[in-house]
């Protein structure tokens, strides 16, 4: 359930009219093995069992739970990566500084490292047991095996979406307009926030739901940094493994098929917003 | 750009991203909050223990607490291999009482400091709170008429087998294994070691815990699967078991051994976390064990579940040394340095 880049969609230009049965064809009979099936199977065993049987599952204290704490942990993930991701995004897009390409390459990171590393460095780092964690755990301080400690995996792993969504436009967006909001005498907070922030909308929004999709998706950070407790920190895709383990199928694939739904709207509204920017 | 339409458009999931965060925050929201929250125990198991400690035990602990006077205790609970589990213990999750598959994993949390040397030793049955012994399901009808450990040797035989790097299962399996061969030849550790290779030359598939390789298994890979007679006994009562159960001349009881995390139970919390503990080994919880497909170390109890099959040579690991030897002499040196050396990859 991990998220990709979204596709511009071009609603003009460039479009052909006839002809197209064919490519289209070979498309879907590519796509259908790969991943249009694999989906269906998501829905067809989440209902094998009927649909009564599907509300049982989901209805379960469990399964609501881990819904609820992965969109949650989503929400604040994206709310939070919206902010320091934009930040960071505008500082290496408006500043000359030494390191700054090297800054922008550990930025980005996250999406390549294995996101088992990310749990266990986070764990060795901030653990019980872990280089900062031991100091803390005095203070009655334990971020691991918390909530917190999920919400700092997904931090980290969500990180470069954020920034790959919004980067871009702010380097487009020309100096001229900036330059212009300063001579007539406005600040940076209020250049900021009427002139650049406007035209950030795009990407803010598509990096957002990026950022929540993904979160919703983590799971190798997650289940170590979380302890996989039941009813206290196991999110949905957790849930899923666990279920999927102890060989109930219909219940993990009960939440699967909920969470691909939800997945389905994030990006059918990015994909909309998205075509209508490429207008 | 229309700025009317843009507003309109960008309202939709403004509108669906709000009704998820209230459908998401709805029981942490301050009027819909229960608020006192009650003692919580916080459990780790191994993977097999899932649905007999949460539909058995705890809701029978729970009503026990109540009729004791004592109100509410909520459990929150984490299942998985045992090796995983011990991981996560010793890397310093809040575990307050742990049941492990074998008592290695608590020797290891002993050498890590987490729990004092030992110290379940100090709890009934030397810390076992049930046992089972190690089975081979095999596919309906039995088409390759596997019947004993030997017959997983012959050529062809595909055999999912857990993960002994993680697997509490795997390593009792080991032993099994080995156990069964030596144990049939007298003075043959030999044999004990002949009849691993044989039995690892044919495993297809390592899972990451015991319910794992049951979930590959199920889902039709291979032809034998090495696990708890828990398993079958459980499945095979609620009608759900798409196997035949051998049950091998010779084989191992597995051991379950409880530890308790000291440095996780707080002061306020230690009469109700001793209290789970003992009631553990009460006749009712020893009764709900039994019902779920383990075997209580009251001989006694174990008529009620007519689901247990006969061994005619069952061994522990006290016929073996113990875990400490046991592990270095057979999963350490002859498994892993020998057995595996020599099996095909």
């Amino acid at each position: 359930m991990s998220a990709a880049a979204p596709v511009a969609v071009r609603r003009r230009g460039g479009r052909r009219r006839g002809g197209a049965a064919l490519p289209v064809g070979i498309v879907l009979l590519v796509l259908l093995p790969l991943i249009l099936m694999p989906l269906a199977a998501i829905f067809v065993f989440a209902f094998r069992g009927g649909a009564a049987d599907f509300v049982k599952v989901l209805s379960s204290p469990e399964a609501q739970f881990a819904l609820r704490f992965s969109l949650l942990i989503a929400f604040a993930t994206a709310a939070i990566n919206a902010i320091l991701g934009t930040y960071t995004a505008y500082v290496l897009s408006r500043y000359r500084f030494r390191g700054e390409r090297p800054l922008g390459i550990l930025v980005n990171l996250p999406v390549a490292i294995p996101t088992v590393v990310v749990g266990t460095s986070l764990l060795l780092l901030w653990g019980p047991i872990g280089l900062l964690g031991r100091w803390l755990v005095p203070l009655g301080l334990q971020p691991m095996f918390a909530p917190a400690g999920v919400l700092l995996a997904h931090l980290f792993v969500t990180f470069p979406y954020m920034l790959g969504a919004v980067k871009p436009v702010l380097d487009e967006i020309e100096g001229t307009y900036e330059e212009a909001a300063y001579t007539i005498g406005a600040n940076r907070w209020q250049t900021f926030r009427w002139v650049i922030l406007p035209a950030l909308r795009g990407g803010l929004f598509s990096g957002v739901l990026l950022t929540f999709a993904h979160s919703l998706g983590e799971f190798g950070a997650t289940v170590l940094v979380s302890g996989n407790l039941r009813l206290k920190t196991q999110t949905a895709p957790l849930y899923i493994f666990a279920q999927f383990e102890a060989g109930n199928v219909a219940a993990a694939n009960a939440v699967a098929a909920v969470l691909a739904t939800l997945s389905f709207f994030i990006f059918f509204f990015l994909l909309r917003y998205t075509a209508r920017r490429g207008r | 750009m229309d700025s009317v339409q843009t507003r309109r458009r960008g309202l939709l999931p403004v509108l669906f991203l709000a009704a998820l965060l209230a459908y998401a925050a709805w029981p942490w929201l301050p009027f819909s909050r229960d608020t006192a929250t009650p003692p919580t125990i916080v459990f780790y198991g191994f993977s097999i223990l899932s649905d007999v400690f949460q539909e058995g035990i705890f809701p029978a602990f729970q009503k026990q607490w109540a009729a004791e006077g004592h109100g509410r205790v909520e459990f929150v609970s984490s299942f998985g291999g045992s090796g995983t589990v011990t991981n996560q213990v010793i890397l310093g999750v809040p575990a307050q009482v742990v049941l492990l598959s074998l008592e290695s994993d608590a020797d290891r949390l002993a050498d890590a400091g987490t729990i004092a040397r030992d110290s379940w030793k100090r709890l009934p049955q030397k810390g076992v709170v049930n046992l089972t012994p190690f089975v081979i399901l095999v596919r309906p009808g039995n088409p390759l008429q596997i019947r004993d450990f030997r017959d997983l040797a012959r050529p062809g035989v595909r055999i999912v087998h857990p993960d002994p790097m993680t697997s509490g299962g795997a390593n009792w399996a080991i032993v099994a294994e080995y156990g069964a061969g030596s144990r049939a030849t007298p003075g043959g550790p030999g044999a004990g070691e002949a009849m691993l290779t044989g039995i690892w030359k044919n495993v297809v598939a390592q899972a990451a815990s015991a319910r794992a390789a049951r979930t590959q298994f199920e889902n039709g890979f291979g032809d034998a699967l090495i696990t708890y007679e828990q398993e079958a006994v459980y499945d095979r009562g609620r009608g759900r078991l798409r196997a035949d159960v051998a049950y091998p001349e010779r084989t191992i009881l597995s051991e379950h051994t409880l530890v308790v995390v000291d440095r996780n139970v707080r002061p306020r919390d230690r009469p109700m976390v001793d209290r789970f503990v003992q009631y553990l080994w009460s006749e009712e919880a020893q009764r709900i064990f039994v019902k779920y497909g383990f075997r209580s170390a009251t001989e006694a109890l174990n008529a009620a579940n007519p689901g247990f099959g006969q061994i005619a040579d069952p061994f522990r690991i006290a016929d073996f040394g113990g875990w400490r030897t046991a592990r270095r002499e057979i999963v350490d040196r002859i498994w892993k340095e020998r057995v595996m050396k020599q099996a095909p990859r």
